[in-house]
């Protein structure tokens, strides 16, 4: 078969690498027999890169960022997180995680919730409160820091989520579509919220989404993934000037990217 | 003044208007009870009238011995069946292992009848307290575990991914992130086992013991005081309503309940 070609496609070479994926594939077993749920991955993630995975439901995108985060093992190949296996970083708790449900503890309070990480890493106990309010105060919900998720709306529970994930300073933000769940003008909202947190912080980001042009908004790169088995059909680096502005969205030349990457999905 | 009263309490009827009602309804029965028995003399054995059974009630000097020991059986037994259970429940979701060995007899336990099993306890341990005990425990024990269980299953699977990424141990996501989650498991499953304990104690005392509320049940039977059984009773209604209602009450306190507007603790 022609498809067995496995390459390397790195971002800028000026980049320090940090998170390699060399010939990875997952291979779940279920009842039915065994699926092949990601196949032959290679991919190099430069450090503070924003790079999304998109595709559709089902070609593995998530895996693939579960993976990377080592929360599941590959059943093939390597994954190196600056030069270490991925197990070293996730110990080092180099990763934060957001997920489509922003999964907060319906218990605690906004601010307890951003301080449920602080707890687990051992971050100082006295400096707690002040780092909780600092980062509720950067999504502007410094407000409702007393509110509980219920209390609070879609939007803002997945803002708190987000800084949850950033609490403790994490190295790489791992996002599993985080706002497919939301409206479309609180999902832009939170777009640039989080362009002007990665602008401060220049984390390494892996966005995964199935929304084309949130992945063109946002991305130094896309990742277009194939179903069945999941594998990269394409790379496409987003050529648009930083700061990201809304007013882009509507020049040719995102229209440009969109149709680029609609056409590497094959929709 | 010709301003109308605000309805601010339309919806939520006050203590009077929601005790009221079936407290005319009970008083009215206890009045047609009374008169049915006056009316037609009803011997005592067969019906006694309410009046009878207050009087006999508030003479008898021994009725808070009994009713003191059947709780004591039953609370030790709940008590020691709720460490027991939980403790088993941690055990179970954390290794596959005890959850396939040890499950499944939980479930078969819960088939045995119970009282086929108190004649057994009492060739072991004799005609004290003991036996009692047990039998509460191993009543209220099924409940507790199933539903414990269920409760700490039941915790977001995204919070233990992101508790997992955060690389935090067992206890960090059983203390913050499980145990929490299943407290409102917990409490309903308090709320039926402290109530099973009391029937466990009960029926326990009536094979072979000479003190608690079943003696008073079994012995009142035999010797047609009905009179005497229709106190036990009241009193073993009394103390079911009591663990319901008590832990109704540390249900909605502290367990947290899940409303259509979410959770509420």
């Amino acid at each position: 078969m022609t498809t067995q070609l496995s390459l390397t496609l790195g971002p800028d070479a000026a980049q320090a690498l940090c998170i390699r994926l060399d010939g990875v594939g997952v291979t779940f077993r279920s009842s039915r027999g065994a699926v092949e749920a990601v196949s032959e991955v290679s991919l190099d993630i430069g450090e503070g890169e924003f790079l999304a995975l998109l595709g559709p439901t089902g070609c593995g995108k998530s895996t693939l960022l579960r993976l990377i985060g080592d929360l599941i093992p590959p059943s093939r190949g390597r994954v190196e997180v600056r030069g270490q296996a991925a197990h070293a970083a996730r110990q080092r708790n180099e990763f934060g995680f957001v997920f489509q449900e922003p999964a907060l503890l319906p218990w605690r309070t906004a601010l307890e919730n951003v301080s449920l990480p602080l707890e687990v890493v051992g971050f100082p106990p006295e400096k707690r409160r002040a780092r909780g309010k600092e980062l509720l105060r950067l999504v502007g919900l410094l407000g409702f820091r007393n509110s509980y998720p219920h209390e609070l709306s879609g939007g803002m529970k997945q803002r708190v989520a987000i800084v949850r994930a950033l609490a403790w300073g994490p190295s790489i933000l791992m996002m599993d579509e985080p706002f497919s769940a939301l409206d479309e003008l609180t999902r832009n909202r939170l777009q640039e919220d989080l362009l002007a947190l990665w602008a401060v912080e220049h984390k390494t980001i892996v966005f995964v989404t199935h929304n084309i042009s949130e992945a063109v908004y946002l991305a130094d790169r896309i990742v277009v993934m194939s179903p069945r088995p999941g594998r990269i059909a394409a790379v496409l680096p987003v050529r648009l000037p930083r700061p990201r502005l809304p007013e882009m969205r509507d020049t040719l030349e995102f229209l440009e990217h969109v149709r680029e990457a609609r056409k590497a999905l094959g929709v | 003044m010709s301003e109308t009263q605000p309805p601010a309490f339309a919806d939520s009827p006050s203590w009077w208007e929601r005790v009221l009602p079936p407290l005319l309804f009970l008083v009215a029965l206890l009045f047609l009870w009374e008169g049915t028995v006056r009316w037609f003399d009803i011997p005592k054995w067969l019906l006694p009238a309410p009046s009878a059974i207050l009087d006999r009630f508030l003479k008898l000097k021994t009725l808070w011995l009994h009713t003191g020991l059947t709780v004591m059986e039953a609370l030790s037994g709940f008590l020691a069946s709720a460490v027991l259970g939980i403790t088993l429940s941690a055990g179970i979701v954390h290794s596959r292992f005890l959850e396939r060995g040890v499950f499944p007899y939980v479930v078969v336990s819960n088939a045995i009848p119970i009282i086929a099993i108190i004649p057994l306890l009492t060739i072991w341990f004799g005609f004290g307290y003991a036996p009692k005990i047990m039998i509460a425990a191993i009543i209220s024990f099924f409940p507790i575990v199933t539903n414990t269980t269920r409760g700490l299953k039941s915790a977001d699977p995204r919070v233990l991914d992101f508790m997992r990424s955060i690389n935090a141990t067992r206890w960090q996501v059983f203390s913050k992130v499980q145990f929490p989650s299943a407290l409102p498991f917990i409490f309903a499953a308090f709320r039926i086992a402290s109530s099973l304990s009391i029937v466990g104690a009960v029926v326990a005392e009536f094979y072979g013991s000479d003190r608690g509320l079943g003696y008073l049940v079994i012995t009142s039977a035999t010797q047609l005081q009905t009179d005497l059984l229709f106190v036990s009773i009241v009193v073993l209604a009394g103390l079911g309503i009591g663990c319901f209602s008590l832990f109704g009450y540390v249900e909605r306190r502290f367990g947290g309940v899940e409303t259509e507007r979410g959770y509420r603790r």
